[in-house]
């Protein structure tokens, strides 16, 4: 890693719109802003802001972190859209991080069941165990209901929907992902459309 | 002044460098139509996941043909709407990363002045003109006298002619995109069910199909019922030559009244041949242009060659706050 590594995390795959900028594995900057479906309005503004209090350039990034969902909300494409054009204008590393392990990150301790309401009950979720320092996941991001699911659980968790990411213990964690063909990202939409659904069922 | 255009507003990724909104360096689109056949109809959510998927190798693959680098480009013009806005938001989120990463400006574009302006690419646009725009959500006569100066003289009540033509192409069975398919059918057949005209002599220039459209599915149902031999060919011509009708007749009055130089035909459905030849038989006093076929559908060089008009007019950009629009307005 070079001295001075920059870092530009990013993800719009729930209502909030959440930015940071790590300067050595420090966070430095960062925004989370409960959005009112306009991330695609307030993304870039927020972004030249932050860039301008650190006196850094977007060309001085050496690396993008992207929450890429799960989800199927147009906010998830945004963060996607932003993070493949920055790597590729720039040749940068590209990280893919779950939007559900970036709220779990929230919250200091214990095992935490983070979720983005996917409605009519449901949630996409996964299980962490969550300490002052470390993020390790429990399970696998899934869809589900979420009563159902709380009712199985032997251990009752800490619930949360929502959480300003601890992006330090994210970057320690084992929980991000290379991209190693940045044009090929996509978010992880866990879902196939409800289009695709009734042709199958056709 | 090289402009890059970027277009998403439907079902097209497409990316363009043209220069002094004429040469066009590059115009690269990545089509979804045979995604969406399978539906019979766009598919918005699947049509953002596609873009998504696409939109950095579109504009790699432009940048690699035009044979520039990024710090080349003057001005990025994207496509700000209508359109679908999840799709929109796609292209403009990726142009507001080249203009922040390069510090190009960055100008949104309504989607129908594109259409308009792919006529530069091979015609000069010489004022007063008369523009016919027709396409799948548009049916409209538009004034200019100037460049960047839109004057709607009427539009359609209802459907849209390339909807029109769309849902014809559907009660006949032929895959989508319909339109192309009932215009290839017609040219092999003859005006024999004498469809109405709609509002052929309502005094403005105003539009309706969606009268039409029924009369024409309720005669098919009706043949059919009765299991009566119906010739698809005869039947396109028919419809056809209704919708054609009213569009070059409309389009000739007001050539008329407002002393044109030209008439230019944009839109999706300006690659309609019977419209075409029928336009050109018609309006004689003045040249009447149609894009080239890659210029009617949607592309990102009529959105670049709409960028550089529409800067040099107005000698400013939009900021980081352009939105996208699924309505807007042209003005």
């Amino acid at each position: 890693m070079q001295k001075s590594w920059k870092r530009l995390a990013i993800d719009t795959a729930t209502k909030y719109v959440y930015l940071s900028l790590v300067l050595n594995d420090k966070e430095v900057d960062s925004v989370y802003e409960e959005g009112l479906n306009n991330h695609s309005v307030t993304i870039i503004p927020h972004l030249v802001r932050m860039l301008e209090r650190q006196q850094w350039k977007l060309t001085d990034i050496n690396e993008v972190i992207v929450g890429v969902g799960p989800g199927s909300y147009t906010g998830v494409r945004i963060a996607v859209t932003i993070a493949k054009m920055i790597g590729y204008l720039n040749n940068i590393k590209i990280n893919r991080i779950s939007s559900i392990a970036l709220i779990a990150s929230s919250v200091s301790s214990g095992t935490v069941l983070s979720c983005i309401d996917a409605r009519r009950g449901n949630a996409f979720l996964g299980l962490f165990e969550n300490t002052k320092t470390k993020l390790t996941r429990k399970t696998q991001d899934s869809l589900i209901n979420i009563e159902s699911y709380l009712t199985d659980l032997e251990v009752k968790p800490i619930v949360t929907y929502e959480g300003r990411p601890n992006i330090e213990k994210i970057i320690h964690s084992d929980l991000l992902e290379v991209v190693s063909d940045p044009t090929a990202l996509i978010p992880n939409y866990m879902q196939i459309t409800e289009a695709e659904r009734n042709k199958c069922l056709r | 002044m090289i402009v890059m255009g970027v277009e998403t507003s439907c079902d097209e990724t497409s990316v363009s460098l043209v220069e002094d909104g004429k040469r066009v360096l590059a115009n690269e689109v990545l089509s979804q139509i045979d995604i969406h056949k399978e539906y019979g109809g766009v598919v918005p959510e699947i049509a953002s996941r596609e873009h998504v998927k696409g939109i950095v190798f579109v504009f790699d693959q432009a940048m690699k043909k035009a044979n520039i680098n990024y710090k080349d480009i003057d001005l990025i013009a994207v496509t700000a709407g209508p359109g679908l806005i999840g799709s929109l938001l796609i292209g403009i989120n990726a142009a507001k990363v080249i203009s922040l990463n390069y510090g190009i400006p960055i100008i949104g574009i309504q989607h129908i002045a594109g259409h308009i302006y792919a006529n530069n690419i091979e015609h000069d646009m010489e004022f007063p003109l008369l523009a016919l725009v027709v396409s799948g959500g548009h049916t409209e006569l538009v004034l200019m006298e100037s460049h960047y100066d839109f004057q709607k003289l009427g539009e359609t009540q209802d459907d849209a002619v390339g909807e029109a033509y769309d849902k014809v192409a559907r009660i006949l069975g032929l895959p989508y995109p319909g339109g192309p398919q009932v215009d290839k059918l017609a040219q092999q057949g003859k005006d024999t069910f004498s469809f109405p005209r709609p509002m052929l002599d309502s005094g403005d220039f105003n539009f309706s199909f969606s009268g039409l459209k029924s009369k024409v599915i309720n005669t098919y149902h009706n043949l059919n019922q009765r299991k009566a031999t119906i010739s698809t060919p005869d039947f396109c011509r028919s419809f056809q030559e209704a919708v054609t009708d009213v569009l070059v007749k409309k389009t000739n009055d007001a050539m008329n009244l407002h002393n044109v130089k030209q008439v230019i035909v944009a839109g999706g459905v300006a690659a309609n041949q019977g419209l075409r030849e029928k336009m050109r038989q018609t309006i004689t006093d003045v040249p009447v242009y149609f894009p080239s076929i890659k210029y009617c559908t949607d592309n990102a060089a009529m959105i670049a060659v709409a960028g550089y008009f529409k800067y040099k007019k107005e000698q400013k950009a939009d900021d980081y706050l352009l939105n996208g629009f699924s309505r807007l307005e042209l003005k």
